[in-house]
């Protein structure tokens, strides 16, 4: 899988927009470590939420364009439109949607969820401070911390999903989850278990200061196997 | 927005909304898009897809000539109709527009051919 081109995109972007770092460098080789996977599930709905520059969804909507629809949400116009810029930048077929998480989505259609969450253990109180409406012109400083910011145990969006993956995934669909290790991703395993999901260890990595996980996600009744 | 992706849009996260599908589509600028067209992907995602929906896109867009008010059995046999499903689905961008809520009248606008769909916490 190639790694797409982001000259498009220039420091004042990165100013509101995420900028690819190892945790979007760890997913988008976790997708081509499972490519041959991917390409038998033949994903016909690929979704990734919180796209922010768009690399990642790109990447996989170039790889999969003869048997996939891609979209992308962010609650960040900003970023709505970097990921539209960079799909266009790399000549990517894929949608920018504005939207929190999946909600403007049709309920379980999504055959291959992605989600590199704002992991970052914060206080509470930071992350209540980032509030968005879609009238309003949001700061250039919240739509960053919004990327990042996780609340305790930088769970607060991951605990949102995991609760509504029901609803988003489609009975064949499988998500790859980027996780911190303060994140406590064994929690996570056990938790989704009750919720009839089966998650691994995909892949992990240690850069400086950070332990990063990647957690492969299906449903435990699916008949597609996890490797 | 492709047309395709107007498909699995719905307005059903608003507070009281049961379906919220489909949307209703305006589009006051749009663009044509050409792409490799491919009858096999055209056929697969055909299911995943709501035939009301990709009618009513039809209307919008104008090509109710092309694309059959009912699903027709065995498109996978009819290259013409997928061709036509094609250009509807993946072809037209749709740049400037709104989809408004079936149920509540909420207006949702597209804007650079982005929908934004995000409600406000009041709303949901």
């Amino acid at each position: 899988m190639e790694t797409p081109y982001t000259d498009h995109l220039t420091l004042e972007d990165y100013e509101q927009v995420y900028e690819p770092a190892e945790d979007s460098f760890l997913l988008l080789d976790a997708l081509e470590k499972d490519l041959e996977y991917l390409e038998q599930l033949q994903p016909h709905l690929c979704l990734e939420m919180g796209s922010g520059s768009g690399v990642i969804i790109t990447a996989l909507a170039k790889k999969l364009a003869s048997c996939s629809l891609c979209l992308a949400t962010d609650i960040n116009p900003k970023a709505c439109d970097a990921t539209r810029r960079t799909a266009a930048r790399n000549g990517a077929r894929l949608d920018s949607i504005r939207c929190n998480l999946t909600d403007a989505l049709r309920r379980q259609s999504v055959d291959l969820l992605l989600f590199n969450p704002p992991y970052v253990v914060t206080s509470d109180e930071e992350l209540h401070t980032q509030k968005f409406d879609s009238h309003s012109e949001s700061s250039t400083e919240r739509n960053l911390v919004f990327s990042w910011a996780g609340g305790q145990d930088g769970r607060r969006v991951t605990d949102i999903l995991l609760k509504q993956l029901d609803d988003i995934l489609s009975p064949r669909g499988v998500l790859y989850l980027l996780l911190l290790r303060e994140n406590k991703p064994e929690d996570i395993i056990t938790h989704l278990e009750g919720l009839k999901f089966r998650a691994v260890k995909f892949m992990e990595r240690r850069i400086p200061g950070e332990h990063l996980y990647i957690l492969k996600v299906t449903r435990s009744s699916s008949s597609s196997s996890t490797s | 927005m492709k047309l395709s992706t107007y498909n699995f849009l719905t307005s059903m996260a608003i507070k009281g909304v049961k379906v919220g599908f489909p949307l209703k589509l305006t589009i006051i600028k749009k663009d044509v898009v050409e792409s490799e067209f491919n009858p096999t992907f055209v056929e697969r995602i055909l299911p995943k897809l709501d035939w009301t929906a990709v009618y009513g896109a039809a209307q919008v867009a104008e090509l109710t000539e092309d694309i059959p008010a009912v699903q027709p059995e065995n498109i996978g046999e009819n290259e013409v109709l997928l061709q036509k499903l094609h250009h509807l689905l993946f072809e037209i961008d749709v740049l400037e527009g709104q989809l408004e809520c079936p149920e509540t009248g909420r207006v949702f606008p597209i804007t650079d051919g982005i929908p934004n769909m995000l409600l406000n916490e009041d709303e949901v």
